[in-house]
């Protein structure tokens, strides 16, 4: 697991023991992507299709762009009523390699502002405590 | 690196708290590109000239603002660099989500154990 930042651009990777067609729907089905990111989701996966995951204080809320299983997911990520990351505001894309029976799983983040991370507080100060739990 | 008088780290809690209010994310708005005496950043809200030095006072705390002095007046800028610890913890946010993910797929479709 790496990720990378610049530019206001996140690319993050993972290595998982599963083929794309397994991974893939965890992307696209309300039911499987809060196994591992917020908690309730509504997932419309068909270009304009509406992508909003409510992950408790902040719901993150835009639209696929690109659907096509089980190699690529582009939706676009922003929180409602939020002047510097409004819905459509930045562009997630997933892409799924297949590794033999594995699948190797790039995420790019573009088009952060940086001036939007005070809204995500919650959330990092949530990961800052587990990290600083992970670290000792 | 930027010309910075202040070196010292400050914890990325401290520049997340100071960035948890809305008239403190304004601030740093005002003076991201361009210094700002305290009159001008305050005559943009409607607070009391001593609610807004007190997020002032707070954004300086965090390392945020940098302050100099111009005659009576002090004029405040945003500190670029001190946003890098938290751009940092932002970054660990997808790698963070994906580990679950992971761990998810990996449960749910465990492989069989090879001959």
């Amino acid at each position: 697991m790496t990720a990378d930042i610049r530019n206001d651009i996140i690319i993050a990777t993972e290595h998982i023991k599963a083929r794309p067609e397994v991974v893939f729907p965890y992307f696209t089905d309300p039911a499987l992507i809060v196994a591992w990111i917020g908690e309730r989701a509504e997932l419309d996966p068909q270009p304009d299709g509406v992508f909003s995951l409510d992950m408790g204080e902040v719901v993150a809320l835009g639209t696929y762009t690109t659907v096509e299983p089980p190699y690529r997911v582009v939706f676009t990520w922003g929180i409602p009523g939020n002047d510097t990351l409004p819905p459509g505001a930045s562009t997630v894309e997933v892409v799924l390699t297949p590794d033999g029976d594995d699948t190797m799983l790039v995420l790019t983040h573009r088009g952060l502002p940086s001036a939007h991370i005070g809204y995500h507080r919650s959330g990092w100060e949530d990961r800052l405590g587990r990290l600083r739990a992970a670290a000792g | 690196m930027a010309e910075s008088k202040q070196a010292t780290p400050v914890a990325p809690d401290a520049v997340l708290r100071a960035l948890a209010d809305p008239h403190r994310r304004q601030i740093l708005r005002l003076v991201r590109h361009t210094e700002l005496p305290a009159g001008q950043i305050a005559a943009n809200f409607a607070l009391t000239q001593q609610a807004v030095s007190r997020h002032i006072g707070v954004l300086k705390q965090a390392g945020l603002l940098t302050e100099r002095r111009e005659g009576t007046r002090h004029l405040y800028a945003l500190r670029h660099e001190a946003l890098e610890p938290v751009r940092a913890l932002l970054s660990e946010f997808w790698p963070d989500a994906l580990s679950r993910l992971k761990k998810a797929v990996e449960t749910a479709h465990p492989r069989p154990p090879k001959i």
